[in-house]
């Protein structure tokens, strides 16, 4: 395999006594659609933002194109002992939540951060946003603010606002998990897009038939560990492990 | 019982007394919308410093909450009094800045200025706080997530929502600092209050203060019924969303 897009080693988070993750160690090759599934509490999504750094970890290393982004000993604590910008620059994320700038239109939300953390000019940032807003479907919808947007057109905002900044990697933690049924396709059809055009995705998701159709890999977390990894055929239809099988069959059983 | 009428109420008294008693309202007028300002920008500052993330800005957030908390503790009064007893003797400062006269004001004036800025700064960096804090912290980290500094997080995606949600009890600060502005009448400034207690000296008569409550009623009872429709709109408006959940 050709150098890891990211590579987590021993990574290791506590919420005070609370252990959320174990030392986590994965590789993710470039182009790589990597599904993490697992039950809630399983420390899946804090594992997704430790890797953009929005809970920094407090063990192990994390590095993005082979880069290590951990500045070492003597460097400060939280945030500031890692190579913020760096990842921030690299490392796209969706959230549940989309987490849209409510005061801002479709459009702005799109351009903002090109403007002030890219610089690039107005009209280079509302013509990118707007071919952005267009890609996933929503190019009549770019003046619009996002309390007058479905929450699938919301999400779908969040995504181009995160494409906006060239990313090499998407994070999406459990993005359809706030949508109301008949709106999570429109939003799994825009990742799966994305998949085919070669983005690197680390994706949380509770959406099997997702997993099953566009992940390369997929990886079952349990208790801040990683149970079983492989691809969705093997993991999903004949688990090795005991705990992967249980969560798979209270999520297929119905 | 008419005697207490003609001491309070003698509405000829008042008429006689009115553009007197007027102009010296506006002088307090003139020290809210100074102090109102500085104090808006002020509290802003200092609730922006008290933001500041990481172990490194520790000192400043311990330095700027104890400011807040000592200057809305001491009574306005002392405040006034120490900064108009104490700066003028303060001769290390130049004199122009230690006993001001600015804009044709006198000092009092501006030590007056001075002493409810600082305290109604503090006031108003708790109103900004609670619009701060009312921000969904899912909006910091999308800011931060797309490369923003916490500087422009703050400025582009923070500081405008939370400024949206605080006008109704920030407003309400303003009215107490409105009144408030009496306060300076006991380092002889010549502001309503004090107009009033010098025509009750002289005649023994207390209508000038009531004119003067009227007047302070003329401007503050309008400025309520604002809060209440501000307060009704924000109703309209509580924030969708946004709200995040761990692990």
């Amino acid at each position: 395999m050709a150098e890891a897009m990211v590579k987590l080693e021993g990574i290791c988070k506590r919420f005070g006594e609370l252990e959320v993750l174990k030392g986590v160690n994965v590789d993710i090759a470039k182009g790589e659609v990597v599904c993490i599934l697992g039950p809630s509490g399983s420390g899946k999504s804090t594992l997704l933002r430790c890797v953009n750094l929005l809970e920094p970890p407090e063990e192990g290393d994390i590095y993005i194109e082979g880069k290590s982004i951990c500045k070492g000993p003597g460097s400060g604590s939280g945030e500031s002992s890692w190579e913020l910008d760096f990842v921030r620059q690299r490392v796209g994320i969706v959230f549940q939540q989309f987490n849209l700038f409510p005061h801002k239109t479709a459009l702005e939300n799109v351009t903002l951060a090109q403007e002030t953390v890219l610089g690039r000019s107005r009209s280079e940032a509302r013509a990118k946003a707007s071919e952005l807003l267009e890609r996933v479907g929503l190019g009549d919808k770019v003046d619009q603010y996002p309390d007058r947007l479905s929450g699938g057109q919301q999400q779908r905002v969040a995504i181009a606002r995160a494409l906006a900044m060239d990313p090499h990697v998407m994070l999406f933690d459990e993005v359809t998990s706030a949508l109301d049924p008949e709106l999570v396709k429109e939003v799994l059809d825009v990742m799966r897009e994305l998949a085919e055009e070669g983005m690197t995705m680390i994706v949380v998701t509770h959406e099997i038939g997702f997993a099953r159709e566009v992940a390369d890999r997929v990886v079952f977390m349990d208790g801040g560990v990683i149970v079983e990894q492989g691809p969705p055929a093997d993991v999903l239809e004949s688990p090795r492990e005991e705990r992967t099988r249980e969560f798979l069959g209270l999520v297929l059983d119905h | 019982m008419s005697e207490f009428f003609h001491q309070y109420f003698d509405f000829g008294y008042m008429g006689e007394h009115f553009w007197e008693v007027f102009e010296a309202f506006l002088q307090n007028l003139l020290i809210f919308a100074v102090v109102a300002v500085l104090a808006l920008a002020w509290g802003l500052i200092l609730a922006l410093l008290r933001q500041l993330p990481g172990k490194k800005f520790l000192p400043v957030r311990f330095i700027t909450i104890a400011y807040i908390d000592i200057f809305r503790a001491i009574p306005i009064l002392i405040v006034i009094l120490l900064i108009s007893g104490g700066i003028p003797f303060l001769d290390f400062i130049p004199k122009e800045i230690r006993i001001p006269h600015w804009f044709g004001k006198p000092d009092p004036f501006w030590y007056g200025v001075a002493a409810l800025m600082l305290v109604y700064g503090a006031f108003s960096a708790e109103v900004y706080r609670a619009g701060i804090e009312a921000v969904p912290r899912g909006q910091m980290e999308a800011a931060r997530s797309l490369g923003m500094s916490h500087g422009q997080a703050m400025r582009h995606v923070v500081v405008p929502q939370a400024i949206s949600v605080i006008p109704a009890p920030m407003l309400n600060e303003m009215i107490s600092l409105l009144k408030d502005s009496t306060l300076v009448s006991v380092i002889a400034f010549a502001e309503s209050v004090l107009i009033s207690r010098e025509l009750l000296a002289q005649s023994f008569n207390s209508s000038a203060l009531i004119l003067t409550g009227f007047f302070f009623i003329l401007i503050i009872l309008p400025l309520a019924r604002v809060v209440d429709k501000l307060i009704a709109r924000n109703q309209g408006k509580i924030t969708r969303g946004s709200h995040i959940e761990v692990a």
